[in-house]
């Protein structure tokens, strides 16, 4: 009897962990549903739709005052993640495996595998029916939405603006404004004058004033980042479009992997000359981020190759001190005298990835609306000046940034969470930079007269010693240089299964590894090394990756209506 | 609904989990430790057990046996069920490396392409680089690991100031729970051109210029290993001095009246009564040198020492699910279990045939 009862109980005790285990998942999921399904249906109670977005770095909780006013008007709240690791195809390759996917997607590289896994909805039908404003945001562009030849739905809207002029240069060979003036601003185009004015000026101050060492040219290659301060720098100065990895022959549509232009030889074989001679910072490709970034406030920086956006807060912490003559010019060097930098280019409205709505979520209308209100003028000035009263006045029917708010802007590094200004602009629908409102007021808050306002005294000076009013005077106009029929290269997001993205993968993991051998190595083995890579580039099958690769940008030239 | 790509709050409930689990593994390891040290003092009765076990023939499966130990069964019950759900049915999520799978397909639905993606890993240079490195940081992580763990607790066991060995013993497991990102970054700072260990270095005038470690593809695998020796030392310690408090104080006073100093006793006597543990540790760890993670390897490495670099869940990483390969992901991944049992497999032999201790 008592062996019964044992057992009886221990059967029981198991049963009741196993049901009690059962029935905790089942409530909280059943809570949850009931939570969302109240919420949309009563008006008042702001609805929660999740969503993922690619290009954000650090957590962002919808709680700044943008947030809580686009909350207010269209009782829609955000709850964002973000890929931790940094990597978003790693994080979108879960979503998909898992069969998980929040309400509204941006899938950046992502996105063609996300079509083809049925996760996302074709809006097609919704944008004709309802979607008012983007119709009218993207107008004929909407051809350049589709997904491709053979199956020409619209999955996304946003990322890039519709309208753009360029007023600000990224990614370009850069000296320091304080330098230049000492040098007495002298011409600087080729990488030559480049070298001899950082040569000359050392030569003259071996220290600073304070008797410490310059950096004379520094650079953040340990990490990703090698991309952008390394082989991106390499393009602009090659006289390459932004096509990322890829070199594009705009007449024919052909692709080459970029590393195996001899271009690229030459800018490698200044770099590593300049390391020979002691000008490049040794711990370029093995300093952290931080230490870049600590480097870089100092002030003792001579030369850089970045992205505005990679060294914002240096640039922030330079001018939070004053030391504004230790911010950088950024300039159109380039190979030779005959190459033009093509770093203004306008690449016409290239946005081939953008917000997706999830196939399965419980909201897609609501999803919908919201994207299509944040096509709005209302949601474009709301996202790109702010909440009036706060962040900007209105003067004579004009929008005017309060001062404080500019200050704000220019010596806080985490200003974009904290008020909500810019923050959500990209991956939204978005106006471009010359894009104008109903009253022919500028959208966006970057003019010309704006960026002059920003500037320091020292880059005001520097201008106005090379005769321009904005750095982007002194590169060639953006109308002398075309707009390219394929946009480019790194956004066109790759098919499933294609080759490219392995070979493309095993490619760069490569040339990122040899390249920096090449620049680190003696400069008469130089050519041995470059050659190898060559070669060893070959045999991964590059030539392949850049047929393809054609391919793909042939057909999409096809998809969006040929040359114009 | 965000369980994969995570949110900060999943994040860090992710990592609390991972702690409370580590903390209940080290807890589970030290019982299973203490009893068997307890086994350790009469290992003679022990071999003579065994011998007389292997003496008697195999007892047939009947139903009266199974009768007689019905509570038993049923009380296990529960634990078989949890095995199979959690252990052995994601397995059949193997299929996939034969297929050339497609989420949207499903397992059935995805083309059966026999061994191809194992073929593929086979013949691509980089796994075999990536493999050299796994099992070479694995080795020595695992050599060291242990060798300093083993030495440290040797030396705390002989202190006879409790306070001090209770103070360094907390001291020397506190960067245990340092995260990786952080202790990455004490490296390289400490290592560059402008560090403490150049400055040192130039100081004694045994280098004229400062040595840029980071950079040297050569030096990678030491600065992991000691990276991690300098992390995990101090914790693995634990689990050895506690078997060492289990050894009798009788024995060392036998020792001592027979005029063994100190060294001798720690020789002839501590060690000799913690090598079940040692060995069965390193089996248990052994089969897990080849899952080393990559997280160090990411966080220390940079573009010059790529190559060193490379480990295989970091090429999992990036050439499986990180371009939607989960078939070719998944062939990695049981590449790895393969080479993981062979491994425990050949040590437990050895093990066996060399100390009569093993855990299979």
């Amino acid at each position: 009897m008592t062996i019964k009862k044992i057992v009886g109980s221990v059967v029981l005790t198991s049963a009741l962990i196993l049901s009690a285990c059962g029935n905790g998942e089942g409530e909280s999921t059943t809570d949850g549903g009931n939570n969302t399904s109240d919420n949309g249906n009563g008006s008042s109670e702001p609805i929660t739709l999740t969503m993922f977005h690619a290009d954000l770095a650090q957590s962002d909780g919808f709680d700044n005052p943008v947030a809580q006013e686009i909350t207010e008007r269209t009782g829609v709240q955000l709850d964002i993640s973000y890929p931790v690791g940094g990597d978003d195809l790693e994080a979108i390759a879960l979503m998909i495996g898992s069969g998980d996917f929040p309400d509204l997607i941006f899938g950046k590289g992502g996105l063609n595998q996300l079509i083809d896994s049925g996760g996302v909805l074709a809006l097609d039908d919704l944008i004709e029916e309802r979607g008012d404003n983007l119709k009218a945001m993207y107008g004929d562009q909407l051809d350049r939405l589709r997904n491709s030849l053979d199956d020409p739905s619209i999955y996304h809207v946003g990322t890039a603006g519709v309208e753009n002029q360029v007023l600000e240069t990224s990614g370009t060979m850069m000296l320091q404004t304080g330098m230049l003036r000492d040098l007495g601003y002298p011409e600087i185009k080729t990488l030559e004058d480049y070298e001899n004015a950082i040569v000359e000026f050392l030569e003259e101050n071996p220290t600073t004033e304070d008797g410490e060492e310059w950096y004379p040219m520094v650079l953040s290659g340990a990490d990703w980042r090698w991309l952008i301060t390394v082989g991106d720098p390499a393009s602009f100065v090659s006289g390459f479009s932004g096509d990322g990895q890829w070199y594009v022959e705009e007449e024919t549509g052909e692709a080459t992997y970029k590393f195996q232009r001899e271009e690229f030889r030459e800018y490698f074989r200044w770099l590593n000359g300049m390391n020979a001679k002691g000008l490049l910072d040794p711990e370029s490709f093995t300093h952290t981020h931080d230490t870049y970034i600590s480097k870089l406030s100092s002030g003792r920086v001579l030369g850089i190759a970045d992205q505005d956006w990679n060294i914002g807060s240096a640039e922030a912490a330079l001018r939070a001190e004053g030391n504004e003559w230790g911010l950088w010019a950024p300039l159109p060097v380039t190979l030779n005298e005959d190459t033009a930098p093509l770093v203004t280019r306008d690449y016409g409205f290239t946005g081939s990835t953008g917000i997706s709505i999830s196939a399965d979520s419980d909201h897609i209308d609501e999803a919908f609306d919201f994207l299509d209100w944040m096509a709005s003028e209302e949601a474009q000035i709301l996202t790109n000046w702010g909440v009036e009263g706060i962040n900007y006045e209105i003067i004579d029917g004009k929008r005017v940034q309060l001062d404080e708010d500019r200050e704000n802007a220019q010596t806080n590094s985490n200003y974009s969470f904290e008020t909500g200004i810019g923050q959500y602009i990209h991956p939204f629908p978005q106006w471009g930079t010359a894009a104008v409102d109903s009253n022919g007021q500028s959208i966006s808050r970057t003019t010309e007269e704006d960026i002059r306002t920003n500037f320091a005294e020292s880059e005001l000076e520097t201008l106005e010693a090379y005769d321009a009013n904005i750095w982007v005077d002194l590169f060639p106009a953006a109308d002398e240089l075309g707009i390219p029929n394929h946009g480019r290269a790194w956004e066109i997001p790759l098919p499933t299964g294609s080759q490219v993205n392995i070979i493309q993968q095993r490619a760069d993991d490569y040339t990122t590894q040899k390249v920096t051998e090449a620049i680190l190595t003696d400069p008469d083995n130089f050519d041995n090394v470059w050659d190898e890579m060559l070669a060893e580039l070959e045999s991964m099958n590059i030539d392949q990756a850049n047929e393809e690769m054609s391919e793909i940008i042939n057909r999409r030239i096809e998809l969006w209506g040929g040359a114009e | 609904m965000s369980r994969f790509y995570y949110t900060d709050s999943g994040f860090v409930m992710f990592l609390l989990k991972a702690l409370s689990v580590n903390i209940y593994l080290t807890k589970e390891r030290l019982k299973v430790i203490t009893m068997e040290s307890a086994k350790v003092i009469d290992v003679e009765k022990q071999s003579q057990i065994k011998a007389r076990q292997k003496q008697m023939p195999k007892k047939k499966l009947t139903w009266k046996i199974i009768k007689q130990q019905k509570l038993l069964i049923i009380m296990s019950i529960p634990f078989v069920v949890w095995l199979a759900i959690f252990a052995y049915t994601p397995l059949l999520g193997w299929i996939v490396a034969f297929q050339d799978y497609r989420p949207q397909n499903g397992f059935l639905g995805s083309d059966w392409v026999g061994l191809q993606h194992f073929t593929a890993l086979f013949n691509d240079s980089l796994f075999y680089r990536a493999l050299r490195n796994t099992i070479g940081m694995g080795g020595l992580g695992l050599i060291f690991g242990t060798g300093t763990a083993i030495s440290f607790a040797l030396l705390l066991n002989e202190l006879r100031f409790t306070r001090f060995k209770k103070f360094t013993q907390t001291v020397s497991y506190l960067p245990h729970f340092v995260s990786w990102v952080v202790v990455a970054n004490l490296v390289t700072t400490m290592l560059s051109n402008t560090g403490v260990v150049n400055n040192i270095l130039q100081f004694l005038n045994l280098t004229d210029s400062p040595i840029n470690f980071m950079a040297r593809p050569d030096m990678f695998w030491g600065i992991v290993t000691g990276a991690e020796v300098w992390k995990s030392t101090g914790w693995n310690a634990i689990i050895y001095l506690a078997a060492m408090t289990s050894i009798s104080e009788e024995m060392y006073e036998a020792a001592h009246v027979d005029g063994a100093n100190r060294f001798q006793k720690m020789w002839h006597i501590t060690l000799p009564s913690i090598k079940p543990i040692i060995i069965i540790l390193m089996i248990m760890s052994i089969g897990n040198i080849i899952n080393i993670g990559f997280e160090r390897q990411m966080l220390l490495g940079n573009n010059i020492v790529a190559d060193a670099a490379i480990v295989i869940e970091k090429y999992a990483l990036d050439y499986g699910i990180g371009m939607f390969r989960y078939s070719f992901g998944t062939a990695i991944g049981i590449f790895k279990s393969v080479i993981s049992i062979v491994l425990i497999f050949t040590f437990n032999t050895i093990a066996k045939k060399t100390s009569d201790i093993s855990i299979i």
